[in-house]
């Protein structure tokens, strides 16, 4: 099992978590909501896997390129 | 019986070529549910079609005559679906399919052949690099140079399927190829992992110099990774069939399958909330052709959908910007993304729909360092470039520069969703920066300034001027675009095109 980091492709505040330590998620599931050029975008899964952690939680401010939460693969 | 001496040795020969290397090794690759050159041949093409070349070729150097069956690779001509290809198939048994003189003698050929004769050429790659010493000392490397093995201009398809460890050879044939498919587990470099590490004492595994993630995600060289063989295999046979065999022919048209063109839920796919996103590929895959969505390069560049799709049994491309990712937001990898596949519709002769829902490019100093002003001009050349029939349908945001590569201006027909907005930027954006208000510093004045600066941006005042040809419902998407693609036929010069992107870069 390989551990990868997921990371923000944009920079924004976070709006809404919606995963938690522990989750599957598929590829391109949503792991958090930035609030970002006036909309809700997702940082998504880069492939299939399991939440590890996610180090952010709302109203923080994520920088381009962050990682933001861990996945077990 | 006549000829009996010679009809024994001939059939000696013939069982020792196709025998490949050793029993161990082929046990090996058996046991590990991995086909062998031949079995990939056999699962490939129509039954009894193969006709081989080189079966009785070997190494150029006597010492590996005897062990060097077809010297590493089949080739030959056979056929899918009753369509004629030139083919090759690493067989990873002998000397572990590396490159060597007479092989590359082989792919040559096969290479010159299929662009002379319009037929598509495919791989089927495992290399594990030069074979040395073969090709050490100037005989050697002047051995494998010869004019024309990498001359292509995109008459034909090529497309290859990387399927084990990959060096050298077998990826400069995928890096040259318009579709790459990849079974997880392989690797495609360079040079290997072992050789990297000693030529530049960097540690790396074979996953990150090559492997699925990498080559899909991080470079897109790759169009699809997969889980098998047969997989692979069947992939390409799915690429081809949107094609045509070469580039003086029209894509091939095919049945219509029940159920296609159930629209109507695209209203539900759309969001009303112009700040919610939404995945693009759920529109596309309503209203094309029932399960004609085939994706390339789905994992890179993410904030833009390249594919190939049906419309009435027709080959259509698609190039629709995915709020889902970046908000839509165009960066330099979707700009590549775009280019290549740009190319490859050019190339043979199918028609390109471009559905924008954008803020716009993906500024910052990271864009800038991938030089994105660069890319966002290679983007609007390559469409300039286009001669296929080319519509674009503003779907929702459309702004600036992105704008006017999503279409405008320059394609056949534009149609506007009726929620469409359409300007210099964001309304929402423009007012942070010309009154510096944010929303949470007085809602109310923000949002008479947002409608303020949002009028005039609607479908209608692109449709008013006749900068769109059209406001239509998303429900009416299918209809319009089948109407369209029937009206531009190009029916003067029989829907072929002028290529004049064939010599466009190979890769990204």
């Amino acid at each position: 099992m390989a551990k990868i980091e997921v990371k923000a492709e944009v920079a924004g505040v976070v709006w809404k978590v919606v995963t938690q330590p522990g989750a599957k998620v598929e590829e391109d599931d949503a792991i958090l909501i930035l609030e970002s050029m006036k909309m809700e975008i997702p940082v998504t899964a880069p492939v299939d896997g399991t939440i590890v952690e996610v180090y952010f939680s709302e109203s923080e401010k994520v920088s381009e390129g962050e990682t933001v939460a861990i996945l077990e693969i | 019986m006549a000829f009996e001496d010679k009809i024994s040795e001939h059939e000696r020969r013939s069982k020792k070529a196709r025998a490949m290397g050793s029993p161990k090794r082929l046990k090996e690759r058996a046991d590990a549910g991995i086909l062998n050159a031949r079995e990939r041949l056999e699962e490939f093409l129509d039954k009894d079609s193969f006709s081989e070349l080189g079966l009785f070729a070997h190494s150029y150097s006597p010492a590996d005559s005897e062990k060097s069956p077809a010297d590493g690779v089949v080739t030959g001509y056979g056929k899918i679906d009753g369509r004629m290809i030139a083919v090759s198939a690493s067989d990873f048994t002998t000397l572990g399919a590396s490159s060597a003189i007479t092989a590359t003698k082989k792919y040559g050929h096969l290479s010159k052949s299929a662009q002379k004769n319009g037929i598509p050429i495919i791989h089927l790659g495992e290399c594990s690099g030069a074979r040395m010493p073969e090709i050490m000392g100037a005989s050697g490397i002047g051995g494998i140079a010869a004019i024309g093995s990498y001359n292509r201009r995109r008459k034909v398809p090529y497309a290859s399927a990387v399927l084990g460890q990959s060096y050298g050879g077998s990826t400069w044939n995928a890096v040259m190829s318009d579709f790459v498919v990849m079974r997880k587990g392989a690797v495609m470099a360079v040079s290997s992992n072992r050789v990297t590490t000693v030529a530049t004492a960097e540690e790396v595994n074979d996953e990150e110099l090559g492997g699925w993630m990498m080559q899909t995600g991080v470079t897109g060289q790759v169009d699809l990774a997969v889980n098998s063989d047969l997989e692979a295999l069947s992939a390409i046979k799915r690429f081809l069939s949107y094609l045509p065999s070469h580039n003086g022919e029209l894509p091939p048209v095919t049945d219509v399958p029940a159920g296609s063109g159930g629209e109507e839920n695209i209203l539900e796919l759309l969001p009303e909330e112009r700040s919610k996103t939404y995945d693009v590929r759920k529109i596309i895959k309503a209203f094309v052709d029932k399960d004609s969505y085939f994706p390339l390069k789905e994992r890179f560049g993410k904030a833009v959908v390249t594919a190939l799709t049906r419309l009435n049994g027709q080959t259509v491309g698609i190039v629709a910007n995915n709020p889902k990712f970046k908000g839509g937001a165009l960066d330099a990898d979707s700009c590549d993304k775009i280019c290549a596949f740009l190319a490859l519709c050019d190339s043979f002769n199918v028609p390109l729909v471009l559905m924008a829902d954008t803020p716009g490019f993906l500024i910052g100093v990271e864009g800038e360092k991938q030089k994105i002003p660069g890319k966002i001009m290679n983007f609007l050349q390559a469409l300039e470039l286009c001669t296929v029939p080319k519509l674009a349908i503003v779907m929702r945001k459309s702004f600036g520069q992105a704008y006017l590569n999503m279409g405008g201006g320059r394609v056949d027909e534009m149609a506007a969703w009726f929620t469409g907005e359409i300007g210099f930027v964001d309304p929402a954006i423009a007012v942070s920066v010309v009154h510096g208000l944010k929303y949470k510093d007085d809602p109310e004045r923000y949002k008479q300034l947002t409608e303020e600066m949002a009028r005039g941006s609607s479908a209608y005042d692109l449709a008013a001027p006749f900068l769109a040809q059209t406001v239509i419902d998303p429900r009416e998407t299918r209809k319009w675009i089948s109407d369209m693609l029937e009206v531009h036929r190009r029916r003067p010069d029989g829907g072929i095109g002028e290529h004049l992107m064939e010599t466009w870069p190979l890769t990204l």
